[in-house]
Order: structure tokens, then C-alpha cells, then sequence
């Protein structure tokens, strides 16, 4: 290092400058090598069970196969058709009241699927709310692709919906206004500027969409779909960890499909000189209240369901009972951990994304694929692999509890790092290097060239990245409950341990809590954001 | 008016127990650990300290014990509070989680687990751990005070306290005599066609189910199946509702764990609810919460000993009050009117820990067209 000091952060941003790109690709591949490191513990359990291999082929195996792979395709499918165009109102229109109908759109997100698809079934299932209010003998069946299809879209568009919102934000909309003035119709320019200059954020917010929906098991289990996680589950329970690895093997395997899938899909994105700048807004004229009220239908029923379902817990709740129900400590330990790990995910986000974007070598893209890949392993698998592996190497550290919280923060960061990356690398490509050139040629160091002129430019994605992995960390319940330390109490433990026990009037004050929370969240980081900028 | 606030109640009571229901299906209730109506704090209301021995005459327990239980905070946790109260000295450090995770968890933990005692909702789980070599086997002196059929036969672990299947029925639609003793009789009996509840999706019901495959065979447990589905069997998503359903007149009769009607009347005594029980066949599995002291303590003294606090008066007397299960100790009644576990027929030579082999049952069930 010619500056000598051994300040990490210094040494991170001349990392970061491109000048040592040697340094930088180094520090990628670490952190690509430490997420992807919990498959070990899968393949290791995997090979376990290698006499077992004719599981995989097994008609009730390929039937499970190409479940989960209708479902992924569905729910990408619908969300990008609900994201995109929700996105473009919300962002490059005069809608009105467009801040706060951000905020709404992005709110299913704090839903965690076991709360979406449990009200969903308690209202429209069988002797649900709807029937006993309809009178009628039976309605149709919620359960099965359809309904799974359903909730989770509900649940997950609003990835899609936000990094492409994040896009269209750092549009350069010269560039529209320039094909305009070369003859191009709204639509022409549309299609030939502002799609591949989108393309990269809403294949990132898809590929979100479409791993989500392949590890969550909450939704598919209440709604009684035969997807990977629902197996994997059941082999969890008859005691076949090495049975369930196998299944999760399928399951990475499928992921590497997506993965390659997604990247001959997005393109390579439209670089500008002028990220930002220029904002002019489409007019809807009297198409302003109607585009509203269309824009408001998928969040209501998003956001009502589970808040009647959980009004009505309140409403019925029982007698209390002795360590069940709300804490304000829980809600301090949810925020914590969900804040280190939104911290520390944006900061292993940064090389690899930069690395990815700036950087076009198979290696640097090999460092970012790697680090989708555990984001689609499910969290019990995940959770059993780092409980292996603590309790393995941690030895007086692990019994004693001390490894567990560090161990939980890194199930969450590998769990949820593509959600800080996407969006990362998709405000990197965005951001042309010439830019940074520039500053250098002014006689601007590599680090300050970066700092000032990159890092503010592309700020709005990697705080958006980070916000993603804080809202997705408030929810997660699978890794949660094997890697917390004992007593440990988070807003989602306290519904789980309610609901088990069926005291749903104990269940409905945490889970508020949880939305309460992230919700006040998504408001705050929408104001960060500096999001209305006319 | 009065319609009004009636519909105002099923709306209500379709939120909340259609609710309550559907822990059994989400894969993060577990069988036993379901709703629970009018429950109070320890305490010894309305009822003598039955026979047994008491905690006072136990040896006393100090230092810290790590319990991983499959058994929830809101079930067990008054009674680790009660028992911690009692000592100055002595601390319970519990991790909660589904039994099933507990023992994939101390699998993966291997040497270096913290696990002193594992506390399951099932013998499965159990089962499942001591034949992973990871049980302790416990004395003579604390297994035998529980009877040999409620224990692991080389005492690795001991059942704490007890659940029964049974045939809980509407008492204005069926005398006692009506329900038949045999579980094979239900498809076949004229009177139960259309008004009979099950629960497709449930744990304890899969567990009952996966017994009829093994003791009778897979296609007596298929013509059973298929029998109650051509007699109109109706579905629900969890026992506690079919117990509703039957106390509620909605249908006849079912099939749950016995604790479920006595929930049910513990909230509402007065309601045309009762218990049968068939004999010696699967409708009669008696399956146990139980015990095991973990092989990796590092005071195995103290597990023992806590694993004896569990089988005392106080804490049988708990379980029978409290979570409505039967008491494993000779000298404790259940609590309501039920049969004791003498009076019981369980199908004999049934190994409980058998029930975890839930895979084949699942495809049977889908195989009879029932959608789980």
C-alpha cells in the first residue's frame, strides 16, 4: 500500500479505486469463498447419502422438480408485470401522492410469508372469514399452485418494484428526451432507451423474486404445494438430514440454472455520464385517479388480509400466558441483528458488485454469482450447516453461546447478500467510469476520486441494497430459531412461540410490532433516499 | 338483532379458530402444542397435591441446566419457573425449538453440544436421538417410577407425561353404546356417514395413521381411508376444531388426541361433548412426552435429578391440570372424565418411536386422493 496506513477503511477504497484490482478481485473472492462455504456442509451430508442418489429420480422427486419450477416462473413472471409498471408511475409520472404510494407499493414486503399465507387461508379457505360471511357451503379451494402462486407474488413484487424504482430514479432521461428529438413515438424511446437502461435492475429484482420464492417455506406449506422446501422439510422431520442435503443439492442445482438464465436475460445496461439527471414526467392528465386507484388495489390486498386476520387475533385473544407475547427488548434484539446484518451485507456487497460491474472477467462474475447461491438454500439447511460447523470449530466458544449471534448475522448475510448486491451493481453500472476518469485526471487520488465522485452517485442503491436486507433479516424465522442464543428473544420467535401454542391473541402484538417496525423503516430509508426530487 | 350478533360470533370465531387450527399445518405448531383456553399460572386451585413424591423430598438442584425443549415456552414454562423458584442455586437455561429440529440439532453438534436434557412432545423424537447413541441411560431408581411401557425398553429415556386417541362425540347425537369400540367400524356404520371429522393434515393424525399401517398393514390402512372418504368424512385443519365442531353440533363425531374435548370443556363445561375410546387397535395409540438426559452433559447428576422433579407430584399434577394429559406416575388421576390408563386399551407391541416414519403415510393419504 503506497499510503503506508493500516487503516482498513482507507485500504478498502484504494481497493475499491481499480488501481489494484488484483487487491480488490482478492477481497471479492474471500467473501464469494465465505457465503458459498455453508455448501460444503450440504454436499458433505449430500455425499452422506450417495446410496440414496435414485431419490432424485423418483417420479415424486421430478413431480416436486418441476413444481417449484412452474412456481419460480409464475411468481417471477407476475411480479415483474406488477413491479415494472408500478415502478414507472411511481416514479417517471405526475401520479399524485406518488411518496407515500411508494412507501404503501413497497410494504408488502414486510409481510413475512407465514403471516400472508396463514391470514390468506384463515379468510378465503375452507370454513374461512369469506365462507362464514357468504353463508355458502364451500368455495373454491385456495390450496395448490394457484393460491401459493398468489401470496407469494403478493409478498415479493416489491423487489422487482423497488430496484427498478431505484433505476428509473438515476434514469438520464436526456437521453429519452434525445431519441423524442430524433423522431421516436413515447413508446419507441421508451422501448429503445429506458428498457436497456432498466433491463439490469429488473432482471436483479427478478432473480430476487425467483430465489425467494424457491427457499421460502412458510407460504408453499400452508398453502399445501410439493415444492423443494416442503420435501427438504419432511425429511428434516423423519430425521434424514443427509436425505434432506441431498434435496438441497437438487435445489442449488436449480438455482445455478436461474442464475445463468438471469444472466443472459439482463444485458449489460446503458452507461451515462449524467446519472439523474434531468427529470421530466410523463403527464397522465385524467388518467391521474384512476392510475392511483389501480396502483392502490395490489397493496390493500396485500396489506389488508393479514392486518383484519391479526385485528381479529386481538380481538379474540384469551387470557394471557407466561413467556408468550410482546417485549419491547425483543423488538430492540429484531432491530439489532437485523441492522448488523443489513450493515455488514452492504459491505461485502460493495467489492463484489463494483468488482462485477466494472470488471467483466469470467472471475469477477464467477465472485458474484457464487454469492446468489446461498441466497436459495433454505434457512433450516443453512441454519444446521453453521450449527455443524460452530460447534465443530468453536469449540469452548460455541458452548459457551458466543459464537451464535456472530454465526446468526452470517446466516443472514449469506442468506440475503444478492438482495445488497442487485441493487448495488445495478447503480454501478449505471454510474460511467469516465466519470471517476475525470476526477483522476484533476489530479484526484483513487480513493477520493471514488469517494466523491462514485460512492454519492451510487449511495442511493447501496443504502436501497441494505434496506432490503434489514426488512428480509425483521422477518426470517428458520435460521433464527437454530442460531439465536438461548433466551434470545426476536419479534419473530415471540409469534412463532404464540401461534405454536395456538395463543394467536399473544401472536398478533409481536407480529404488529414486526410490521410496525419495518414499516416505520421502509418510511424512514424512502425519506434517506431523498426520493422526491423535482 | 340477535342475528345479527350471531353472525357477528361465527365471524369471530371463524377468525379465531380457524385460526388456531392451522398451527398443525404450518410446520411450526407440533402435535400437543396446540390452543389451550382458560389456562392459569401454577397453582393448585380446586385440586389436592395427589399422591407421588413430592419435589420437597427430592434431592435439591443447583447449577445451570441447558434444556433444549420441544415443548413450548407457553406449556412448559410456568413449570421450569416453579422449579427454578425452589432453589436458590439453580438455573434452567431452555433453547426452544420443534423437537424434531432439537434432535437434527444435537446430531450436527455432535461432542460439542451444550444439550443436557432434551424434553419432547413425542416418543419419535426420542427415540430417534437415543438410537443416534446420544442418550444417557438413566437410573433404576428414576426410570422405574414410570412403567415399563412408557419408557425406553434400555431406560435412555422416560415419558413425562401421556396423550390418547380418541372418538370425542356430540352427546345429543350418540349415546356411548353408539360408538363403536373398533376403529374399522366407523366406514362401515351407516350412522356416521357425512358427520365425522378428521384431519388430513395433522400431525397426531398422520401418527395414527402411520400406526394403522404398521400394525394392520398399508392396505387395511388404505380401505380405512378410502371407507371414511366414501362416508363423507369432513375435513378440518386441526383437532381442537373438530372438537369445536362436534361440541358446536356441526358434525357427530371424530377423531382427535383426548386433551382436545377436555380443552373444549374446560371452556365451555356444559357442552354435549364425550370421550370414547377404541381397543387394542390404532384408533386407541397412547403415545408419551418424554424425557432423555443427553449424552454430552457435563452434570449428568443434575439432569437425572431434573428428570426426577419432572416425574414428582407437583409436576404430574401440572401436565394432568394443566396441558390435560394423562400423568405417568400410578398415583396421579388425569383430570375430567376420563378413563384411567388402566381402563385404557392401547394396540399392544406398537414401538412409538416407529410414528416418525411419516413419508409413506403422506403418499398414502395422496394416494386416496386427500390433499396434504
Amino acid at each position: 500500500m503506497s499510503t503506508g496506513t493500516g487503516d482498513p477503511l482507507g485500504r478498502l477504497r484504494e481497493l475499491l479505486s481499480g488501481e489494484r484490482s488484483t487487491g480488490l478481485t482478492l477481497l471479492a473472492g474471500a467473501i464469494a469463498a465465505a457465503v458459498a462455504s455453508p455448501l460444503v456442509w450440504v454436499l458433505a451430508s449430500a455425499f452422506e447419502a450417495r446410496g440414496e442418489l435414485g431419490l432424485l429420480a423418483r417420479p415424486a422427486t421430478i413431480e416436486v422438480l418441476v413444481n417449484s419450477t412452474l412456481l419460480v416462473a409464475a411468481v417471477t413472471g407476475l411480479s415483474i408485470l406488477l413491479g415494472v409498471p408500478l415502478a414507472y408511475l411511481t416514479v417517471r409520472t405526475d401520479l399524485p401522492a406518488r411518496r407515500a404510494l411508494s412507501v404503501l407499493l413497497a410494504m408488502p414486503l414486510v409481510v413475512p410469508s407465514y403471516i400472508g399465507a396463514f391470514a390468506f387461508v384463515s379468510a378465503l379457505g375452507p370454513r374461512g372469514i369469506l365462507q362464514s360471511l357468504l353463508g355458502v357451503q364451500s368455495i373454491p379451494s385456495l390450496y395448490g399452485f394457484a393460491g401459493t402462486t398468489l401470496v407469494l407474488t403478493l409478498y415479493t413484487y416489491p423487489y422487482v418494484f423497488i430496484t427498478t424504482r431505484a433505476s428509473l430514479k438515476t434514469l438520464d432521461t436526456r437521453l429519452v428526451d434525445a431519441a423524442r428529438t430524433l423522431g421516436h413515438g413515447r413508446w419507441a424511446a421508451f422501448r429503445r432507451v429506458t428498457v436497456p437502461q432498466i433491463k439490469p435492475a429488473v432482471a436483479a429484482g427478478a432473480l430476487l423474486v425467483a430465489l425467494y420464492t424457491l427457499s421460502d417455506f412458510g407460504t408453499p406449506q400452508i398453502m399445501r404445494f410439493d415444492v423443494f422446501t416442503r420435501v427438504i422439510f419432511v425429511r428434516f422431520n423423519s430425521f434424514s438430514s443427509d436425505l434432506a442435503a441431498l434435496l438441497s443439492l437438487q435445489l442449488v442445482a436449480v438455482t445455478v440454472v436461474i442464475l445463468a438464465v438471469e444472466s443472459k436475460v439482463r444485458g449489460s445496461g446503458v452507461r451515462s455520464e449524467h446519472p439523474g439527471g434531468q427529470q421530466s414526467r410523463l403527464r397522465l392528465g385524467k388518467w391521474r385517479i384512476p392510475a392511483l386507484a389501480g396502483a392502490m388495489v395490489v397493496p390493500v390486498l396485500a396489506l389488508a388480509v393479514p392486518l383484519a386476520i391479526l385485528g381479529l387475533w386481538l380481538a379474540a385473544a384469551g387470557p394471557g400466558r407466561g413467556g408468550v407475547g410482546f417485549s419491547v427488548g425483543a423488538a430492540l434484539n429484531s432491530v439489532g441483528v437485523a441492522g448488523a446484518a443489513a450493515l455488514a451485507a452492504a459491505l461485502c456487497a460493495l467489492p463484489l458488485a463494483y468488482l462485477a460491474a466494472r470488471d467483466g472477467s469470467p472471475l469477477a462474475r464467477l465472485f458474484e454469482r457464487a454469492a446468489y447461491v446461498g441466497y436459495a438454500v433454505p434457512g433450516v439447511v443453512m441454519g444446521l450447516a453453521l450449527v455443524f460447523a460452530g460447534a465443530r470449530y468453536g469449540g469452548v466458544l460455541y458452548r459457551q453461546g458466543l459464537l451464535l449471534l456472530p454465526l446468526l448475522v452470517f446466516a443472514y448475510v449469506v442468506r440475503f447478500l444478492p438482495q445488497a448486491i442487485g441493487s448495488a451493481r445495478a447503480s454501478f453500472l449505471q454510474v460511467s467510469p469516465r466519470l471517476t476518469e475525470a476526477a483522476r485526471t484533476l489530479g484526484e487520488p483513487p480513493g477520493r476520486a471514488f469517494r466523491r465522485v462514485t460512492l454519492p452517485l451510487v449511495a442511493p442503491g447501496i443504502v436501497g441494497g441494505a434496506a432490503l436486507v434489514f426488512l428480509t433479516t425483521m422477518k426470517e424465522l428458520p435460521a433464527t430459531l437454530l442460531l439465536r442464543p438461548s433466551g434470545f428473544e426476536t419479534l419473530v420467535t415471540q409469534v412463532w412461540s404464540a401461534q405454536r401454542s395456538g395463543y394467536y391473541g399473544q401472536a398478533a402484538v409481536p407480529a404488529l410490532a414486526l410490521l410496525a417496525v419495518s414499516a416505520v423503516s421502509l418510511f424512514l430509508i424512502v425519506r434517506l433516499e431523498g426520493y422526491d426530487v423535482d | 338483532m340477535s342475528r345479527h350478533t350471531s353472525r357477528r360470533r361465527e365471524f369471530l370465531a371463524a377468525g379465531a379458530v380457524g385460526l388456531a387450527g392451522l398451527a398443525g399445518c404450518t410446520g411450526f405448531g407440533e402435535d400437543g402444542e396446540e390452543f389451550q383456553p382458560g389456562i392459569i399460572g401454577y397453582g393448585r386451585e380446586g385440586r389436592e397435591l395427589p399422591g407421588g413424591t413430592s419435589m420437597q423430598e427430592m434431592p435439591p438442584l443447583s447449577g445451570t441446566l441447558d434444556v433444549y425443549s420441544g415443548r413450548g415456552v407457553a406449556l412448559v414454562g410456568s413449570l421450569f419457573d416453579y422449579i427454578e423458584g425452589l432453589y436458590d442455586d439453580f438455573t434452567i437455561s431452555p433453547r426452544y425449538d420443534s423437537s424434531t429440529a432439537l434432535v437434527n440439532r444435537i446430531e450436527q453438534e455432535g461432542d460439542n453440544s451444550v444439550a443436557d436434557l432434551f424434553f419432547s412432545v413425542n416418543a419419535g423424537a426420542l427415540g430417534a436421538l437415543a438410537d443416534r447413541g446420544r442418550a444417557t441411560a438413566l437410573p433404576g431408581d428414576v426410570a422405574s417410577l414410570v412403567r415399563e411401557e412408557f419408557r425406553d425398553p434400555q431406560d435412555r429415556w422416560v415419558g413425562t407425561s401421556g396423550r390418547a386417541r380418541s372418538v370425542p362425540y356430540n352427546t345429543d347425537r350418540f349415546q356411548a353404546g353408539d360408538i363403536p369400540d373398533d376403529i374399522y367400524a366407523f366406514p362401515e356404520e351407516p350412522r356416521f356417514e357425512g358427520t365425522v371429522g378428521w384431519t388430513p393434515t395433522y400431525g397426531s393424525f398422520q401418527a395414527f395413521v402411520t400406526a394403522m399401517r404398521i400394525i394392520d398393514g398399508r392396505d387395511r390402512a388404505k380401505s380405512w381411508l378410502e371407507g371414511m372418504i366414501d362416508a363423507g368424512a369432513e375435513s378440518y385443519a386441526d383437532e381442537f376444531q373438530v372438537a369445536q365442531a362436534i361440541a358446536d353440533g356441526e358434525i357427530g363425531a371424530g377423531f382427535t388426541n383426548h386433551y382436545y374435548p377436555q380443552r373444549v370443556l374446560d371452556g365451555r363445561p356444559d357442552a354435549p361433548l364425550a370421550t370414547a375410546f377404541t381397543r387394542n387397535d390404532p384408533g386407541a395409540i397412547f403415545n408419551v412426552a418424554g424425557a432423555l438426559v443427553v449424552n454430552t452433559t457435563d452434570d449428568e447428576e443434575l439432569a437425572t435429578n431434573f428428570v426426577r422433579h419432572l416425574l414428582s407430584a407437583e409436576a404430574q399434577d401440572y401436565f394432568a391440570r394443566i396441558t390435560f394429559e394423562y400423568p405417568l406416575i400410578p398415583d396421579v388421576e388425569p383430570v375430567g372424565d376420563l378413563p384411567t390408563i388402566d381402563e385404557l386399551d392401547p394396540p399392544e407391541g406398537l414401538d412409538l418411536s416407529e410414528l416418525s416414519d411419516l413419508e409413506p403415510t403422506i403418499e398414502l393419504l395422496r394416494e386416496v386422493g386427500l390433499s396434504v
